[in-house]
């Protein structure tokens, strides 16, 4: 069978280039060559496969089409139904020439519905799904791009990921948008996203009409930060009690808008009084030898989960601070600087740290 | 109002499948009139009103504005949540109450409870209160159940065209309140769900159409409930003075009549209903009788065939013209069930094994052969007098004197009626203790039974056995068919002569016009004649006429569609008998077709060979080629947009504002916008 995983990435491939966007995140592009993606494992594991997508082997993007749509009353379906073939029956006791035609009108309705919620969620794309970031134990977001290229509207699709929030969206015709669902963490590392579901009850709620996407997308969540951490150890020396003195003792180097979480005492009160706003003074911690060297070895003596966490506390206070920081791991070594991008660096290295590491 | 608001978001939440638990929780401490959001509320309520609606006719008055009322408390329950005594009014303890108090009162309105129109009675209540409890969106799916259960009980009333009408709406807002209800936050404005409803059910129609058609029609009902007794005009089993003229001031219609061929002229459309032959001496009415008698076949006759949708009037009876000359089926179609739909009895009546209590349709076929039966001597009591009536029987006597044939007497009898001032009218003197001799020898004016009465009680009297026989005579064509009214009721009499029952109208002879022409005719200007049964031609006369022919064709279309007109429209098609395979065949195919129309263009897309997603431009684009393609202003194959679409400005300034306004140009070839 030529379908399946194949063509549907082929052809998602083609709807990527077609609307002019790159893949959007490396998790996508590693999905169409997703290992095992083409190797089947037997009739019968390609069947559940198709039929329940529980191994991530779509490719974004990805169109939904009729193989992967599912469609099933509602609760409200069946009741619906039910009172159909109520009326059918009194009809034809009383021969209610009308009560027929009343309960047949109802029954193609009910079949309309079915096509209209079906043609709702079929042809709409996951473009993509990129990660948010978390720590552990907050639920981790991903954004997804959907798409709609028929030029019919979509009303109410609801994205959702296993155990996780979802989400509902509409899209305008040839629309699209990006809605994120968060799926809970509870340690750190990869978090795949799992299987999606897309589903929709429109237009009247009678029939369900869904589908599974399960693409190999994966977020990494960066260690809950220990909730009452030492102080930062400053220098390399591990005296953590000096770091403070040291920090604040350097030069101003500059001042930034403040920001909420910042030390009152860093505030440089004279200029705000003098009505330039509150601004924060910036100190050259490199100057004055004052960055912090952060170790693993040096962080504790609990486990490795301990001091990862919180190695992840003092990544986070010297950010807060603006206090330039080196981080050693087993497998890294980060030289002294601070930023946005050090801190994910250093988070995410601290995420991806192995277990075998003691 | 703060807990309404959080509890709106909470049940807008529900709706997404979860979050059951809150709902739930603060239900309990929520003020019964808050729970659901008001569109949910307010869109429930229509549907409930427009199913109610229709009942209102029918019901007893309390039960309408009952649960009217309860619909409308909940209403305002919902606007003024302050109110906390109209919120204990409609706590669930005192909605159970309301509904077994409305189950009891039903039942000492009734009589009884186990029947059909004490339950729709309980039901339209039933609905009502539900819909005033109604606290949670589960509710909201019974009560939907409900509400088009209830809309389909109108149709035991009444299956008229107007009934069907008015369904229409009640339809549209049941999908109305399906699709807030599914997302009662985020609904789209209403009359766009209104329109998405109504594209839904043009799209469902066909499906309808087909089931309508082809679904099998099962004869006779699963299981019967007791009869109910319905007051319903028509004719009675008995007559007294005065009672077919009270008749003949409704122009409600009695039957329709279909004639195979030509119709006959109205002085022999006298159509054969009850006969009476028990008198004491001032009421007619019915022996019991017995059944079984074999239609005479027609001797030679041209017999007149003939369908007939007869009203229900709550009696056994069927109507046919003069003597019926076979017994009535339901209809001629081959593989029809052959089994007739009424006996007949031994002086000519047609009865069916039971009351008729809604439209049926029914062949019959009559001979007018003059003589009537051949057949039975009669009976002994068809020769009894009763009451005391002195100078009739001495009339009698008299004319037995001078006449010893059956036939001479008769006539002579019928001359009286012509020669002396006898007076057509519906409003006669009001009779005493010896009607018939008041009414022969003092009053001398009366109506149908009057006359009938006195003939059939002369001729007793003169040892001539008679009977008389109520029915209608008359009927008005309308297009091609012909109406015949409760004013056409008729009362004649039939006297053993010659060894043959034979029809006598003394009505005929003292006026002939009512024979000829009909009621109206036969009346002074002033009487209070029915305006159906006038013979001016209004305008109101004429359109009433016109709708009465719409609703015929709707009686005969739809609502007489049965298993025999099943057969016979299978028959017709060429379909009699279809193989399995061909079931299946068709209804795959028929499926196919139907998704592919209400998909939209799948073969468009098939045919599109590569199945590249296309930008919405190009979609945008190539739609626009079409429309301008329809419009006459095809793209040629060597043209350039920009040429195209100048020569577009040129012929049609209009269209090309249009496409100006939405920036017209191709852009298949322009870089791709950045996305949003």
């Amino acid at each position: 069978m030529p379908l399946g995983s194949d063509g549907v990435a082929e052809a998602g491939r083609m709807a990527g280039a077609a609307y002019g966007t790159a893949p959007a995140t490396g998790a996508g592009a590693r999905g169409a060559r997703a290992p095992g993606g083409v190797r089947a494992t037997g009739g019968r594991a390609r069947l559940l496969q198709r039929a329940f997508r529980t191994r991530a082997e779509d490719a974004l993007p990805l169109r939904v089409r009729h193989q992967r749509i599912y469609v099933l009353p509602t609760p409200r379906g069946l009741a619906f139904l039910v009172s159909l073939a109520l009326m059918l029956v009194a009809s034809v006791n009383y021969a209610l020439s009308l009560g027929y035609a009343l309960a047949f009108l109802l029954t193609g309705l009910f079949a309309a519905t079915l096509l209209h919620t079906y043609r709702n969620l079929a042809g709409l794309e996951l473009l993509a799904a990129r990660p948010g970031t978390a720590f552990a134990g907050e639920p981790l977001p991903f954004e997804l791009d959907l798409a709609e290229r028929d030029g019919r509207a979509r009303t109410g699709i609801r994205v959702a990921a296993r155990d996780g929030t979802p989400a509902t969206l509409s899209l305008g015709a040839c629309g699209r948008d990006g809605v994120e669902v968060r799926v809970p963490t509870s340690r750190r590392g990869a978090r795949p996203l799992g299987r999606l579901t897309l589903s929709s009850d429109w237009p009247l709620g009678l029939w369900r009409t869904w589908s599974y996407v399960h693409a190999p997308t994966e977020g990494l969540v960066w260690p809950a930060p220990e909730t009452d951490p030492p102080a930062l150890p400053v220098g390399g020396d591990g005296d953590g009690d000096g770091g403070r003195a040291a920090v604040e003792d350097g030069d101003v180097a500059g001042l930034r808008a403040y920001e909420i979480g910042d030390a009152p005492s860093r505030v440089a009160w004279k200029s705000a009084a003098r009505g330039t706003g509150l601004r924060v003074r910036l100190f050259d911690a490199r100057g004055t030898n004052a960055e912090v060297a952060l170790d693993l070895e040096a962080a504790g003596t609990g486990s490795i989960e301990e001091r990862v966490s919180r190695l992840a506390a003092w990544v986070l206070e010297a950010e807060r601070r603006g206090v330039d920081y080196a981080l050693e791991l087993p497998e890294l070594r980060l030289g002294p600087d601070r930023g946005e991008a050090r801190r994910r660096v250093a988070l995410d290295a601290l995420a991806r740290l192995g277990g075998s590491v003691s | 109002m703060s807990a309404r608001t959080t509890l709106a978001r909470l049940t807008g939440a529900r709706s997404d499948g979860h979050r059951a638990r809150p709902t739930l929780a603060l239900r309990r401490m929520s003020p019964a009139s808050a729970g659901v959001d008001r569109a949910s509320l307010h869109a429930l309520a229509t549907l409930l009103l427009l199913a109610q609606l229709p009942h209102v006719f029918h019901l007893p008055i309390w039960t309408s504005l009952l649960g009217g009322a309860v619909v409308g408390a909940r209403l305002w329950a919902a606007r003024r949540p302050d109110l906390l005594w109209l919120d204990r009014l409609l706590s669930s303890v005192s909605l159970t109450l309301l509904a077994v108090g409305a189950a009891l009162a039903i039942r000492l309105h009734y009589g009884y409870f186990i029947g059909r129109d004490p339950c729709v009675a309980f039901l339209f209540l039933l609905v009502a209160a539900k819909f005033a409890e109604f606290r949670r969106p589960a509710d909201a799916t019974f009560l939907m159940c409900l509400a088009a259960f209830l809309l389909l009980t109108q149709y035991f009333y009444s299956q008229t065209l107007l009934a069907a009408l008015v369904t229409l709406p009640a339809v549209l807002a049941l999908g109305n309140a399906l699709m807030v209800l599914r997302d009662p936050a985020r609904a789209a404005p209403l009359d766009e769900r209104l329109r998405l409803t109504g594209k839904l059910l043009v799209q469902g129609a066909p499906v309808a159409a087909i089931l309508f058609v082809a679904f099998p029609r099962l004869p006779g009902p699963l299981w019967s409930l007791p009869e109910d007794g319905q007051a319903i005009t028509g004719l009675s089993d008995s007559m007294a003075p005065g009672s077919i003229g009270e008749l003949s001031r409704s122009d409600e219609v009695a039957f329709r009549v279909e004639f195979d061929a030509e119709a006959p002229p109205p002085a022999e459309r006298y159509w054969r209903g009850p006969v009476l032959d028990r008198f004491d001496g001032r009421r007619w009415s019915a022996r019991p009788v017995r059944a079984g008698a074999r239609p005479a076949a027609a001797e030679g006759d041209a017999t007149l065939d003939y369908s007939v949708m007869l009203q229900p009037h709550g009696r056994r009876w069927l109507f046919a013209l003069e003597l019926p000359a076979s017994l009535p089926r339901g209809s001629n179609a081959p593989g029809a069930s052959a089994r007739p739909l009424a006996t007949m009895t031994e002086d000519g009546q047609l009865l069916a094994p039971d009351p008729v209590t809604r439209v049926i349709r029914y062949r019959a076929s009559s001979s007018l052969s003059a003589a009537l039966d051949p057949g039975r001597e009669p009976a002994a009591h068809q020769v009894a007098l009763a009451g005391r009536n002195p100078r009739t029987v001495e009339l009698a006597r008299e004319l037995r004197a001078r006449h010893a044939d059956d036939a001479d007497l008769a006539n002579a009898l019928l001359e009286r009626f012509n020669v002396r001032p006898y007076r057509y009218t519906l409003r006669p003197a009001l009779l005493g203790d010896a009607p018939v001799d008041e009414f022969l020898f003092d009053t001398l004016e009366g109506f149908c039974e009057h006359y009938a009465s006195a003939f059939v009680v002369a001729l007793r009297a003169a040892g001539v056995p008679a009977r008389v026989v109520t029915g209608y005579l008359g009927g008005e064509m309308n297009g091609d068919y012909m109406i015949v009214r409760q004013s056409d009721a008729h009362a004649w009499a039939e006297a053993w002569i010659d060894g043959a029952w034979r029809r006598y109208d003394p009505t005929g002879a003292v006026a002939p016009s009512r024979v000829e022409s009909g009621l109206a005719a036969a009346l002074p200007e002033s009487a209070e004649v029915p305006a159906m049964a006038r013979l001016a031609p209004g305008w109101l006369r004429g359109a009433r006429l016109r709708w009465d022919r719409v609703n015929h064709a709707w009686q005969r279309l739809v609502v007489d569609f049965d298993d025999d007109s099943q057969a016979e429209l299978l028959e017709r098609l060429g379909l009699s008998r279809p193989a399995l395979w061909q079931i299946a065949g068709a209804t795959l195919l028929a499926l196919g077709l139907w998704c592919a129309w209400v998909l939209g263009d799948p073969l468009g897309r098939l045919r599109r060979r590569d199945r590249r997603v296309r930008r919405p431009e190009e979609i945008a684009w190539q739609r626009l080629e079409r429309g301008l393609a329809r419009r006459g202003l095809a793209r040629g194959i060597a043209e350039t947009p920009g040429a195209w679409l100048e020569r577009v400005a040129r012929a049609d300034p209009k269209a090309a504002a249009a496409v100006a306004a939405h920036g017209g140009r191709d852009v298949r070839f322009a870089r791709p916008a950045p996305g949003p």
